[in-house]
C-alpha cells in the first residue's frame, strides 16, 4: 500500500503565507495539480534517472533576444555616473529554479522551486522560499498544467488566446518561467515604492513571455510606485561590433552606458518593453545588461539603480538580492534525491538507473558534451 | 541500512538518522540466497558523502547568525508536500565503518570473511548484545560479572579465560581501571583461586569491607601483607638465590662483592645460624677486601633497615605462610606497598616473585594469578621477558593494570590474551596500545578514543576475540582508590554554610 500525502486544501498550512502574497489561488491549484500528477504513476512505476542533474540553467543558458540598436545617425554611447543615493526603499528579488528529476514510461517528472528575497533598510535580508513542488508531466497532463500556468500569470486571460502546450522536452523552460512572472506579478502587485529586480530580461512577445504579461507586471509595479529591473548575467549586446560590457570597462564604475540608439530585431512579434542600459555597479564587478520599464523617465531610471547600489550589497557588480535568490532556488544534487525518495516514500515510485546507451557502445569514448 | 563497499576485512554501511548506530555496536549481514551472514562491528561513524551537501551547508550559513545585523539573512520555507525532511534525511545519513568479526554458514560461526554478500539482496541488522553472546558461546561455567553492554545486557566472563593467560588493563587516569581490576580479583577470589595483588597505592587494602565498612562476603578471604609491619620474613625462610637477586637487582651489589656474600651465606646455612645478626657478625669478621666489605655492610644494612627482615621466628611470616591462609577455598593476598620505598618496594617483590616460583615449582601452589598495578615502578627490566614467558609456565598469571602503556613492552602486548582497555585520548598511547595481536589497530583507536568513563573495551580471549564494550559494574566495598584532594574540605564546608 503506498502511503498517500494527506491534502486538504483548507488547511491553512498549505496556503502561501497571506502577508506575502495575495492571491493564493495558482499556489493552491498549483499544490493540488502538482499532488495529483504524481498520484497519477503507477504504483511501483519506474523513475529513470538522468545520468546527471540537468538544471534550467544547463539546459536553457538565458534566452536572450539580442537587440540591434538603430538611429538616425552614427549612434553614440552615453555613460551616466552613479552616486549612491540611499533611503528606505525595499529591494526585491525573484527567482525560480526548476530540475528534471527523472523519466517515466510516460512522462517526466520536474521539480520547481521558487524564492524571493528582500531587504529594506539596516534590518538584514528576509527570504521565503517556495517548494519543492514536483510535477509528473505527461502526453495527458500536459495541456492542463501549462494551461494553469497560463492562466494565473496574467490576471485576466483572454478567452481563446491560450498558446498551445510545448513538448515535453521544452515544458520545464515554460513552466519556470510561467511561476517567475506569476510570482513576479504578486511582489508587484503587493509591494510599494519598492526596487524589484528579476533574473532576464524585459523582452516580450516570446514564447514563454507574451507581451501582454510583462506590460501587466510593470504596469502593476509602476502603479505601486515599483520600478522593476531586470539583470541579464550574459549578454550579447553589441555596438557597432564591439561587446558593451567590454566598452564600460573605460568608465568609472558605477555608472550605466546607454546607446542613443532604439532596440529592435528581426522578429515582429518581439517587444522591448525596458531600456536597455549596460551597468557596472562597482569597481571590481562585472557588467551586466540592465532593463529598466522603459514608460519611466530616464531620471527616474538613473535613480532607481543610485537606490539599488545604496540599499543593498553589491558583490562582483551583482545585486545580493538576486543573488541570495538564485542560491535559495537553486536545487542541489542532495535535493534531487530528496525528491526521489520523497516520491518513493510517499507513492511508491522506483529509483531506477537507466543503463547509459553511449557508454555502453562507446565505452570510455561515450562521453556526452558535459563529461569531456 | 544499506552495504554500500567492502575492502579488505571492512565493509563500509549506509545508515540513516532513525537507525541510531553507534561505535562499538555489532551488525549481521545476511544473505539468504547464499545463506550466508557475516557479523561486522561498527568502529567508525562518519558522515555520507552527499552530493551538493557543500552547497547546501553554505547556503544555510548565509541565513544563520550573521554578527552584522545589516546582512544578517532570515526567512521562511513554504513547503507544503514536507519535501525538506527527506533533504535533510539525506544530509544526515552516515557512513558506518565496520571490521569483519565472523561467518555465519548454516548456523555455523567462523571467523574472517572471505565472501562478499549481495549489495541489492543483504539485509542489515543490528546483533544484539544477547544474540551475539549466545552465538559466540561464551562459557559462564565460572562466571565474573562486569557490568552490561550499552542495550542493557548483563557481561560476563568467564574465570578460565582469564587462567593461564596475562593480561593487561590500561586507559588513562580515572577512567575505571582499578575498578574492573578489583572486579576481577574478587571475581576470581569468589571461585576459588589465589590471587597475588602488588598494590601500589593501597587500594586493595579494604576489599574486604563493604561500602558501609562492615566485613562483607570476601572480609574472610582478603588478606593484606603489609611488608615490615605484619608481613616480614627470617632469613631461613629465603633461598640463596631470592637473596642474591635481591642484593644484585634491587640494591645494585657488584658481582665480586655477590661471590663474596654467597660464600658467607652458604657459610652460615651449613652451621644453621642464618640470622641477621649472625650475617652482619659474619661480614664484620670476613677476611676480604676493605672494598668488598664496605659494600656488604652498606646492602645489609640497607635490607635491615627495610624493616622486612626477622630473627624473631614467631614475626616472620613466609610467602607460603600465607598460601595457607588461601589455599583451601582461595582469597586474596594484597601486598600494600603504599608506604614502602622505593628499594624496600623492589626488595620485597622480589622476594614475592622468586618465592613464588619456588612455591610453585616445588607444587605447594597450583598457579597463583599476580595483579600488578604500576609494575614498572618496581619490577626489574629482566622480569617481564620472565613473567610472560617462564612464569606463565610455572603458573604465575599476571595482570598489568597501568595508565602509562608504553611501560610495558611491545612483546607483552603482543602476547596479551586479554585487554581490558579504557579511555585514551593520546594518540601516541593508543599506538602503543593497538600492537596487541587480539584486534587491528583501527578498532583500538577508534573505539577506545569516544570511551567515556567507566566504560571499557574488552579484548581477546574473554570475549572470543569479539570486542565488546561494557559499563563497568559498580562494586559495594571500600575501594579507597580516590584521590585524597586538598579543597574537597574547604568547598564541602562553604557549600554547607551556603
Amino acid at each position: 500500500m503506498i502511503q498517500q500525502t494527506q491534502y486538504t486544501p483548507t488547511t491553512t498550512k498549505y496556503n502561501f503565507p497571506p502577508q506575502a502574497l495575495q492571491d493564493a489561488t495558482l499556489p493552491q491549484r498549483f499544490i493540488e495539480l502538482s499532488l495529483r500528477s504524481i498520484k497519477k504513476i503507477h504504483n511501483n512505476s519506474a523513475l529513470y534517472q538522468p545520468y546527471q542533474t540537468i538544471t534550467e540553467d544547463a539546459i536553457n543558458p538565458t534566452e536572450e533576444v539580442t537587440p540591434v540598436f538603430q538611429g538616425q545617425t552614427t549612434l553614440k554611447l552615453r555613460t551616466i555616473p552613479l552616486k549612491p543615493r540611499p533611503s528606505q526603499k525595499p529591494v526585491i528579488a525573484i527567482d525560480v529554479s526548476s530540475i528534471k528529476i527523472g523519466e517515466t514510461n510516460t512522462g517526466i517528472i520536474l521539480a520547481l522551486r521558487a524564492a524571493t528575497v528582500w531587504k529594506q533598510g539596516s534590518r538584514g535580508y528576509r527570504y521565503l522560499r517556495f517548494g519543492p513542488f514536483p510535477f509528473h508531466i505527461t502526453e495527458e497532463n500536459r495541456q492542463e498544467i501549462y494551461g494553469l500556468f497560463h492562466q494565473y500569470s496574467i490576471n485576466q486571460p483572454e478567452a481563446g488566446t491560450l498558446i498551445g502546450a510545448p513538448d515535453i522536452v521544452h515544458i520545464q523552460t515554460r513552466m519556470t518561467t510561467l511561476l517567475e512572472r506569476w510570482l513576479q506579478t504578486q511582489i508587484a502587485a503587493q509591494s510599494k515604492n519598492s526596487l524589484i529586480l528579476l533574473d532576464g530580461s524585459l523582452t516580450a512577445g516570446t514564447n514563454d513571455t507574451s507581451i501582454q504579461a510583462m506590460q501587466q507586471l510593470l504596469d502593476t509595479a509602476r502603479s505601486n510606485n515599483s520600478i522593476v529591473l531586470a539583470f541579464t548575467k550574459i549578454t550579447r549586446l553589441r555596438l557597432n561590433g564591439c561587446n558593451l560590457t567590454d566598452l564600460i570597462n573605460k568608465y568609472p564604475p558605477p555608472c550605466l552606458l546607454q546607446t542613443d540608439g532604439y532596440p529592435t530585431t528581426a522578429y515582429s512579434h518581439i517587444r522591448f518593453l525596458g531600456d536597455i542600459y549596460v551597468a557596472k555597479l562597482n569597481p571590481n564587478g562585472y557588467a551586466f545588461r540592465l532593463d529598466i520599464d522603459n514608460t519611466i523617465t530616464n531620471q527616474q531610471a538613473v535613480e532607481s539603480v543610485e537606490h539599488l547600489i545604496a540599499n543593498d550589497l553589491v558583490t562582483d557588480g551583482y545585486p545580493e538580492t538576486l543573488r541570495l535568490a538564485h542560491i535559495y532556488s537553486t536545487f542541489t544534487a542532495n535535493e534531487v534525491i530528496g525528491i526521489q525518495r520523497f516520491l518513493a516514500q510517499t507513492h511508491g515510485i522506483r529509483i531506477v538507473q537507466r543503463p547509459n546507451v553511449r557508454r555502453l557502445l562507446f565505452g570510455p569514448f561515450g562521453k556526452g558534451p558535459s563529461e569531456s | 541500512m544499506r552495504l554500500y563497499r567492502k575492502e579488505g576485512n571492512t565493509v563500509h554501511i549506509l545508515s540513516f538518522p532513525n537507525e541510531n548506530v553507534e561505535k562499538g555496536d555489532y551488525l549481521i549481514i545476511e544473505d539468504s540466497k547464499k545463506n550466508r551472514a557475516l557479523i561486522v562491528q561498527v568502529i567508525d561513524v562518519q558522515f555520507a558523502n552527499v552530493p551538493g551537501l557543500i552547497e547546501e551547508l553554505l547556503r544555510d550559513s548565509t541565513s544563520s547568525d550573521s554578527d552584522n545585523v545589516d546582512l544578517a539573512l532570515n526567512g521562511q520555507d513554504f513547503d507544503p508536500l514536507e519535501v525538506a525532511s527527506h533533504i535533510t534525511y539525506i544530509q544526515d545519513s552516515s557512513i558506518l565503518i565496520c571490521k569483519i568479526r565472523a561467518n555465519i554458514e548454516n548456523s555455523r560461526i567462523s571467523t574472517g570473511g572471505t565472501w562478499l554478500p549481495s549489495r541489492s539482496q543483504s539485509t542489515i541488522k543490528r546483533l544484539p548484545t544477547a544474540s551475539l553472546l549466545n552465538l559466540i558461546n561464551i562459557s559462564q561455567a565460572l562466571p565474573i560479572s562486569l557490568g552490561e553492554t550499552k542495550d542493557s545486557t548483563p557481561l560476563n566472563i568467564d574465570a578460565t579465560a582469564l587462567d593461564g593467560r596475562l593480561n593487561i588493563v590500561t586507559g588513562k587516569k580515572e577512567t575505571g581501571k582499578s575498578h574492573i581490576s578489583k572486579l576481577l580479583v574478587l571475581g576470581l577470589v569468589q571461585h576459588g583461586a589465589p590471587v597475588v595483588v602488588l598494590d601500589l597505592n593501597g587500594e586493595y587494602a579494604h576489599l574486604g569491607l563493604g561500602g558501609d565498612g562492615k566485613q562483607n562476603e570476601y572480609g574472610g578471604k582478603v588478606h593484606v601483607l603489609i611488608p615490615g609491619a605484619n608481613f616480614k620474613v627470617s632469613l631461613t625462610q629465603m633461598k640463596l638465590r631470592v637473596m642474591l637477586n635481591i642484593l644484585l637487582h634491587a640494591l645494585n651489589l657488584p658481582g665480586t662483592s655477590a661471590r663474596e656474600f654467597r660464600r658467607i651465606w652458604q657459610l652460615l646455612d651449613e652451621r644453621s645460624t642464618l640470622t641477621l645478626q649472625e650475617l652482619g657478625e659474619t661480614i664484620r669478621n670476613w677476611r676480604c677486601n676493605q672494598h668488598v666489605r664496605d659494600a656488604l655492610f652498606s646492602r645489609y644494612y640497607a635490607l635491615v633497615n627495610s624493616g622486612f627482615f626477622t630473627d624473631n621466628a614467631s614475626e616472620a611470616l613466609g610467602l607460603e605462610d600465607c598460601f595457607q591462609l588461601i589455599r583451601s577455598s582461595g582469597g586474596a593476598l594484597v601486598v600494600n606497598l603504599k608506604d614502602t620505598s622505593l628499594v624496600d618496594r623492589q626488595i620485597v617483590v622480589e622476594y614475592i616473585l622468586g618465592k613464588l616460583v619456588d612455591l610453585l615449582t616445588q607444587h605447594v601452589v597450583k598457579a597463583a594469578f599476580l595483579f600488578a598495578e604500576e609494575a614498572h615502578l618496581y619490577l626489574r627490566e629482566t622480569y617481564w621477558d620472565d613473567i610472560v614467558t617462564r612464569m606463565r609456565h610455572f603458573g604465575v598469571f599476571t595482570t598489568f593494570v597501568t595508565n602509562q602503556p608504553d611501560t610495558i613492552r611491545e612483546n607483552i602486548y603482543r602476547q596479551a590474551d586479554n585487554i581490558f582497555l579504557f579511555n585514551f585520548t593520546n594518540e601516541h598511547d593508543l599506538e602503543t596500545v593497538s600492537r596487541a595481536a587480539r584486534v587491528d589497530a583501527e578498532t583500538v583507536k577508534s573505539i577506545a578514543f569516544d570511551l567515556p568513563p567507566q566504560h571499557c573495551l574488552l579484548l581477546g580471549n574473554a570475549v572470543r576475540d569479539f570486542p565488546l564494550v561494557i559499563k563497568v559494574r559498580s562494586l559495594n566495598v571500600q575501594t579507597m582508590g580516590q584521590t585524597r584532594l586538598f579543597f574537597v574540605q574547604k568547598t564541602s564546608s562553604k557549600a554547607n554554610s551556603i
